[in-house]
Order: C-alpha cells, then structure tokens, then sequence
C-alpha cells in the first residue's frame, strides 16, 4: 500500500509543481476575465450619457421633481432637458447636444403613449430612466397603492411546477441552464488534461525506458491504480481551484449584480453530479492508461485519445433535442452509455426530474465499465509495457495470456 | 545453496524461441557472468528472473521460493535500457525509484546522500536528470540498482557509459558487494571485464545452454598445449620438446610436441641460459572461446 502512496504521490507533484499545470490552472479562469472584461469594455463604450430632450404637452413634466438617481459607470444618470416646442428640439438634436428626444402629447395620462425621435437609438439606460422621471411626476401613478406599485415595479416571475411538487423552476432562475453547461465543460476539460497526462505518462515511460525499473519493483496493478488516483487527484485539484475561482467571482458579481446573489445549487444536484462524475472520471483515466500502453509514442497515442473526446461532447451537439425533451429515448439512450452519460445526466437533471431507478442505474453502468476500464488497462499494460516500437492490438490486450 | 535456481525455463515469441531448456544456478558471493551473442536470449531469461514475462515452461526459484513482491525489494536491476525520468531533479527521481523498493524517505534520502557523494554526482542532485551527460546518468542509474541494498543485483552491460576512473569504482563496489555475500548477475560483451571479475559463467546462444561452470574450469577446457614465454635475453632457435616458436609482441609462443611436458620445456630452457621474464600456460582468452563457441555453432 505504501508504494501505492509513492506512486499517486509522485504521480501528483510530477505534475501539479509544473509550470504548465499553472498555465493550464490559469488559463479558464483568464479567459473568462478576459471575455467578462471584453464584454463590460464593449458595454461602457456603447453607453450614451449625452442629455435627452423632450416636449411636453401633456403639462405632467411642467414642473417635475427631478430624477434622483445615483451615478455609476454603468447606469450614468442621464440629464432630461425640456423644449417648448419641436423644432428647437430637432435642432438640439441635429447638433448632437441631445442623443434623443421624448414627445409626450395632450392626452399623454389617459393613452400613456410617447413618441421617441432619435438619430441612433438610446440604450436601455435612457428608457429605464425617463419611464422612471416620469413616473414620480404622475399623479395617477403616486396615487397608487404603494403594494401594487411594487408590484409593477417588480414586473412578473413565472414559476413552473411539476406535478409531484419535487421540482419547480423560475424565471429569474436562468443560471440553472447554465449550470450543465459550465459543469460539463469544466468536467470534460478536466477529464481531458488529467487524463492526457496520464497518458503522457505511461507512453513517456515506455520512451525513457523507466518502466523496466517500475515493473521490478511493484506491480502493474498497483502502478495503475496509483497513477490513476494520482492523476484524479491533479484534475480534482483543477476542478477545486476553479471551483474557488467561480464562487470568487460570483461573490465579486454579486457586489455589483444583486440577481448573482441568489445563485444556489441544490445539495441534491451536486451529490449526483460527484457519484455520475466520480466513476465517469475513473473510466477515462482508465482507458488514457490503456492507449498509453498499447501506443509507443506520445503524438500518436494523442491522437487516439482525442478519438474519445469526440464522442464525449456528442450531448452538446444534440443539446436542443436533450432540453426540448430531456426524458425521450435518445436522451435517456445516451444517458446509459457510458462515454456520453456524465454530460447527458447533467443536462437531463437541469430540466427534468430523473426518476431515482434510472440514476442508479446510470451509476451502476459507469461503476462497471470504470471497473472494466481499470481491468483492461491493467492487462493493456502488463503487455504492451515492454513493448518498444510495436503496437499492441485491442484484440491481443483480450486474448493474449497474461 | 543458491540464491537463483533456474530449472528448464523456455519462453517463445511467436515463431522465434528465444529461451530454450535453460538451466542454471547462482551462489550468494559471487559474480555470475551471462555472456552471449545478440539474440541469445539474455535478456528475455533476466526477465524472466524478475518476473517481467513468465516462461512458458521450467521454473525459477528466488531465494527459495517464486518470486513475490517482498522479494522485488530483495533485487536490484540495471537494464540495458537504461531510463530515469527526464523531468524531474536528480534526488527526486532517486528517492522516488527507491520507496518503489520498500525504503523509508528518510532512509533512502539518507544513503542517497552517501551514493551520490561516492559516485561524484552530490552537487548535480538538483539539476534535472536530463541535463545530465549520459555517464552521469548511467552512474545515477546504478544508485538506483544499489541503493536499497539488495540480495542480488541485476546488471546489463554495467560499464558501457563509464570513462576508466567511473569503470574501476563500479568494479570495486560490485567486487565489494560480492564480498558482502550479494548474488551479482552481470550480462556483458566486455569479455576483459568478465576475466577480471566473473567467477562463474553462462554463455547461451540461441536460447541454449553452451557453456556453464567456472571461468578457470571453462578457460583449462579450452587450453591447448602451447606455452607463452617473455624472455630477457635471445631465444635459441630450436628448443627440445617445441614444434614450433612463433613471435607475439615481444612475447613467444612455444607450440610444444604431442610428447613434451611444460616442466621439461622451462628445465630445457634454463639449461641453454634463456634468463626468463615469464612463463605461462597459453590459457585462450574468454573472448576467443566466446568467438570460436558462437562460431562453431552457427556452422553447425
């Protein structure tokens, strides 16, 4: 057992103590600030806090409350400047002192339509604000029953039931869409690069010829399952430092965002989420070991695993059928088979409730071929292992005497 | 009593035998040499010691029994390819390859440090191994065969990479290790390293078995009635007893009657007043017979 240890523990600094693991650490949540930063870059510059002009005919705005609202770079307040009539708004207009102006006409309380004239149209900002500045300069509107004026204010949030009451889903719920995604794509990345230093690995200790010193000291079995757990443990290591990223950044979000605080995930979700992962996760730590001791060089061996990334994504090509009907039979079909179930189930759990017998059985099915992976590798291994310059074939791997 | 009895190990690749009906022995405190040309089966049968492949038929025995994972800590190997991981730094990659043979960190830390002290490699122990020069690498590698101390020890062609100053400390601390009472398996094509430091032999050829027993027993088997003399002063051109005196680099190999015996040849050559430097028995060197045994059997 303690050369076990050795093994995963070596397995493990071999790889988290190097600066490409760093760079590789770094590399998702840099690209997320990247294109966060790129996002808010766009949306600042796009933002217009020129004056917007309008004429008021209705007498609502003869004698407004100005609007109080407080600036930030996003939300700048905008000024609303008034014009007796529309030419002069026109021409405040055509020499850009104003990006817009509002016409509120004589029956502006009883029809409650405005007119907007502008040469490139305002963004939401300036919508939000003059509804707002006109508002509090409406009596009909303060006269309101403060209850139902939260009410409007506040708008609709639809939520959908299931029959039996186990699952409900909200509109202002949208990141649970999301969840699977990002869970997916975090998962597959992780599985991919531990699993392709595992096979980096074994194919590099075919090349250096450390292997023959490996085998006369422990055994292929107890080499295997201490690189897989050594590997498993570099891609969890990834998958918590991320994790710790994500909440960091939703924590920031949240200063800014309110909605962002509201984020939760079930306990339940993420329980299924780590028994459908966790076996999923061995699996293909398995079989990268197995190409590892069959290939006898990294490129190819490389390419052959790339062979199973493929199929591992085939939920997310057919992501609209899955989410449109989640229990259909393709959906519960690529559920049951192990290279495309861990991104199947997560998607399925996001949108429908699956029954408890399907989940157990989905885990089951990944606990097995994880097993099978494991006994396959371990064979692939004791043969292919001193193989120097020949492949080995999956067909000798089955049948060959150990 | 033997510290590795092999008993009639065959192991076949496909169409090619590579071990055929192997038999053969070795003592604790000795340095067994396993000679043969290319392809003769060395190192499949090393393999097979080690477990690495199992033979079709025959059976090893390791100090006493089939080997076990207890025992792979008893065993040192230097293969013939050699291999330490690249990447990481010296010390490291040692310490690692030595828990992998049962040792504590500390312990192995700790005679870590003595090795790499005696085999000048102490102030390279952070550098990355493969930025070390292929002797150095080699010399790191027999640290990893060594350090754990083992019963027997395993090497293949130990000398390859080593400069004559590295060659001469290897075979002080093998010859060392022999005298501690270790089993050391040396396969080599330097047959002048076997002379020196073998005491038994193997040499196979095709899987088989040739020849087996001491390096005099095999030497004296081989030995033809010649004798090699340096004199100090001229030889006479006929000597009683010699058919023929031919010259070998300031050396002289008298090619004696059917009839003659070597006393009388050295009293004949006393009498005549030849002052002598030396006067041997011609014994062949282990490299001709290596050569005449291959030889003969590919004719055959």
């Amino acid at each position: 057992m303690t050369k076990v240890w050795h093994i995963i523990k070596n397995e493990y600094t071999k790889h988290v103590f190097q600066k490409r693991f760093l760079l590789s650490l770094l590399s998702l949540p840099g690209l997320v600030v990247l294109m966060v930063g790129v996002g808010l870059l766009v949306a600042l510059l796009s933002i217009d806090s020129s004056p917007v002009g309008y004429i008021d005919h209705s007498g609502v705005l003869s004698d407004p409350i100005p609007l109080e609202e407080e600036s930030s770079i996003f939300e700048p307040t905008i000024e609303f400047r008034p014009f007796n009539d529309e030419q002069q708004a026109r021409q405040a207009l055509e020499q850009e002192e104003i990006q817009a102006y509002y016409i509120l006409p004589e029956d502006y309380p009883q029809t409650l339509d405005v007119d907007l004239v502008f040469t490139e149209a305002p963004g939401s900002e300036v919508q939000e604000q003059f509804d707002q500045f006109v508002k509090q300069n409406l009596d009909s509107y303060q006269a309101l029953d403060p209850q139902i004026k939260e009410r409007l204010e506040e708008g609709s949030v639809i939520t959908i039931s299931s029959l039996d009451g186990s699952r409900e889903m909200r509109q202002d719920q949208w990141y649970t869409i999301f969840t699977p995604f990002v869970a997916g794509i975090m998962f597959f990345v992780v599985v991919m690069t531990s699993g392709g230093y595992l096979l980096q690995a074994v194919v590099e200790e075919k090349e250096n010829r450390t292997m023959e010193i490996l085998v006369t000291s422990v055994t292929p079995s107890q080499l295997m399952t201490g690189k897989i757990i050594g590997n498993i443990g570099v891609g969890l290591t990834q998958l918590v430092i991320w994790i710790l990223f994500g909440w960091i950044g939703l924590f920031v979000a949240g200063l800014f965002i309110p909605e962002v605080q509201n984020i939760s995930i079930s306990g339940e979700y993420l329980g299924v989420l780590f028994l459908v992962l966790l076996p999923s996760f061995v699996m293909v730590a398995a079989i990268m070991a197995a190409i590892g001791a069959t290939m006898t060089e990294t490129k190819e061996a490389q390419q052959i695993s790339s062979l199973f990334s493929l199929p591992m994504m085939i939920p997310y090509y057919m992501a609209s059928v899955i989410i449109e009907n989640p229990n259909s039979p393709l959906a519960v079909g690529l559920s049951y088979f192990p290279i495309t179930a861990p991104i199947t189930i997560l998607m399925r759990m996001a949108f429908t409730v699956i029954p408890a017998w399907q989940i157990a059985i989905n885990i089951a099915i990944l606990v097995v071929f994880a097993t099978l992976a494991i006994w396959f590798a371990g064979r692939a291994f004791r043969l292919g292992m001193l193989r120097y310059g020949k492949k080995l074939s999956i067909k000798e791997v089955l049948r060959k005497q150990v | 009593m033997s510290i590795i009895e092999v008993s009639n190990i065959s192991k076949r690749f496909g169409e090619v035998k590579a071990v055929d009906n192997l038999s053969f022995e070795v003592h604790p405190g000795e340095i067994f040499g396993l000679l043969g040309p290319n392809g003769a089966g060395k190192t499949t049968s090393i393999r097979m010691i080690l477990d690495i492949f199992e033979p079709d038929s025959g059976q090893i025995e390791i100090l006493g029994g089939p080997m076990n994972e207890e025992k792979k800590n008893q065993i040192g190997y230097l293969p013939e390819e050699r291999g330490l991981y690249q990447e990481i730094p010296l010390e490291r990659c040692l310490t690692f390859l030595a828990t992998l043979k049962g040792m504590d960190e500390h312990d192995a830390s700790k005679k870590l440090k003595d090795y790499l002290e005696r085999f000048d490699l102490f102030q390279y122990r952070n550098a990355k191994v493969k930025e070390l020069s292929k002797g150095m690498q080699q010399k790191a590698q027999l640290i990893t065969t060594l350090v754990h101390d083992p019963e027997i020890v395993i090497i293949d062609e130990p000398f390859t990479a080593l400069d004559p100053v590295n060659t001469e400390m290897v075979k002080d601390m093998l010859e060392q290790k022999r005298d501690e009472g270790k089993a050391i398996i040396m396969s080599t094509h330097q047959m002048n390293q076997v002379e020196e430091l073998c005491d038994r032999i193997l040499l196979i050829d095709h899987g088989h078995r040739v020849l087996y027993g001491t390096l005099q027993e095999i030497q004296q088997g081989f030995a033809s009635r010649d004798i090699m003399v340096t004199p100090l002063s001229n030889l006479p051109d006929r000597i009683e007893g010699v058919r023929e005196i031919l010259k070998m680099n300031g050396r002289f190999r008298l090619v004696l009657d059917e009839t003659s015996q070597p006393n009388r040849i050295l009293r004949n050559l006393i009498n005549s007043g030849v002052e002598l430097m030396e006067f041997e028995i011609a014994v062949p060197p282990l490299n001709e017979i290596f050569i005449k045994v291959v030889k003969e059997r590919d004719e055959a």
